[in-house]
């Protein structure tokens, strides 16, 4: 018996063809990752512009405290003072590595050294090589300390500052912090010590946080 | 040109609307033309005797895939770009039987009732407003179900990736299961309709 192609049914025919298609894959390997693209300077220049690109403290606080799981943050710091203190869920990645770590260019990576200007070179680096989601910690863990671990009540504040404090004050407590709510006090010349060790990486989280909708893609 | 298009900066937010919108309307009109305008259509999948939406749903799945897999291999659509929604287990799991029931014992999904809606049909309208509604409830009742919504957190996780397996073998097995779904279906089908023809 002569069985030819043409004389199966259109879905046999479609089938076949499917099946084909798949056996061809199964050589193909990694489908991730194979184009390239050059940089577009005017966009990323009217990203900086717009300043997209930043992730306040206080927001990447509140995101850590839901534990949200569709970012991912990146400590460009050495390892030896990612051992001393970083933030709960950071991944330590120095900038010369940062290819080779398995961040897909869809994700939404964080970025955050000790100032601004490790990562918002990294953050470049990234760009170049079509990273959409790349986004830098404003202040680095800086500003992290200050308005993060250890948020200071101003001398002469309004009512308003301090419902904002007190709100911080427990974000801080959450981290393992220490609000610094003596007005007047002069900001700690030297921060407290930062160790791992002090930091609880599971405290119940603050009602007064209140959390966010998650961004909603696809059907 | 590589796609995906928009994250490539071809066109930007407004005309992306545009497209969505345009995209939108075909994606409705591929729903009726099927049939999934219909509960009645949509019903039947439940009680084996018509399994159109299976054959429908698994033909955009592979075609979908088979597509996106082959262009990414040729480097005409860098796969990096596009977005995975991420996986949150238990509250997903939930959701999907949640939306499960829905369908049962409504008739539509989401989707099909406003293609339903849209050619003029109650039942689809009533659907749709019970969308709104549970939508609204949802939002009412966040605070209670925040923590949950958020729990199980996986990130943007694959198939392969979490069985380290290679792409090309998900696809084939994909293609397999397919192909062998299409033809299980059929005979399903008649079976039902043998059966039907006997009790009468």
């Amino acid at each position: 018996m002569k069985l030819s192609i043409a004389s199966l049914s259109t879905n046999a025919q479609l089938g076949l063809l499917l099946v084909t298609l798949g056996f061809v894959g199964l050589f193909l390997g990694d489908p991730y990752g194979r184009a390239t693209a050059t940089i577009d300077t005017a966009e990323l220049a009217e990203i900086v512009q717009r300043e997209v690109d930043h992730v306040s403290p206080e927001q990447l606080a509140d995101w850590i405290i839901q534990g949200r799981a569709d970012y991912r943050l990146i400590d460009l710091r050495t390892p030896a003072d990612f051992g001393q203190y970083h933030i709960p869920g950071a991944e330590n990645v120095p900038i010369t590595g940062l290819a080779d770590h398995g961040l897909l260019r869809n994700d939404k990576i964080v970025l955050y050294s000790e100032g601004g200007i490790h990562s918002a070179q990294a953050w470049f680096l990234l760009r170049a090589k079509q990273y959409a989601g790349v986004y830098i910690l404003r202040g680095g863990l800086q500003e992290w300390k200050d308005s993060v671990l250890f948020p200071s009540l101003p001398a002469a504040a309004t009512p308003a500052q301090r419902v904002t404090f007190a709100k911080m004050a427990e974000v801080s407590r959450f981290f393992g912090g220490q609000p610094q709510d003596v007005p007047g006090a002069a900001h700690p010349a030297v921060a407290p010590a930062l160790r791992m060790a002090d930091m609880p990486a599971s405290a119940p989280p603050p009602a007064s946080v209140a959390p966010k909708k998650k961004k909603k893609e696809g059907c | 040109m590589i796609a995906p298009f928009y994250k490539y900066g071809l066109f930007g937010d407004n005309i992306s609307l545009v497209i969505a919108f345009v995209l939108g309307i075909g994606f409705g009109f591929a729903l009726e033309r099927a049939g999934f305008g219909s509960a009645r259509k949509l019903a039947a999948q439940f009680y084996f005797t018509d399994m159109t939406v299976f054959k429908v749903m698994f033909t955009a799945i592979v075609t979908a895939m088979v597509g996106l897999f082959f262009l990414a291999a040729l480097g005409i659509v860098d796969l990096s770009l596009v977005y995975l929604t991420p996986t949150y287990l238990v509250p997903q799991v939930v959701g999907g039987l949640i939306l499960g029931i829905g369908f049962v014992i409504g008739g539509y999904c989401p989707g099909t009732s406003c293609v339903a809606a849209a050619t003029g049909k109650y039942d689809g309208m009533a659907y749709l407003g019970g969308v709104l509604a549970g939508s609204f409830l949802f939002a009412e009742a966040y605070p209670l179900v925040g923590d949950f919504y958020y729990a199980t957190a996986m990130g943007s996780v694959t198939l392969p990736q979490q069985f380290h397996m290679s792409y090309g073998l998900l696809v084939f097995a994909v293609i397999l299961m397919a192909v062998g779904g299409f033809a299980g279906a059929t005979r399903v089908e008649k079976w039902m309709a043998s059966k039907k023809e006997a009790r009468a």
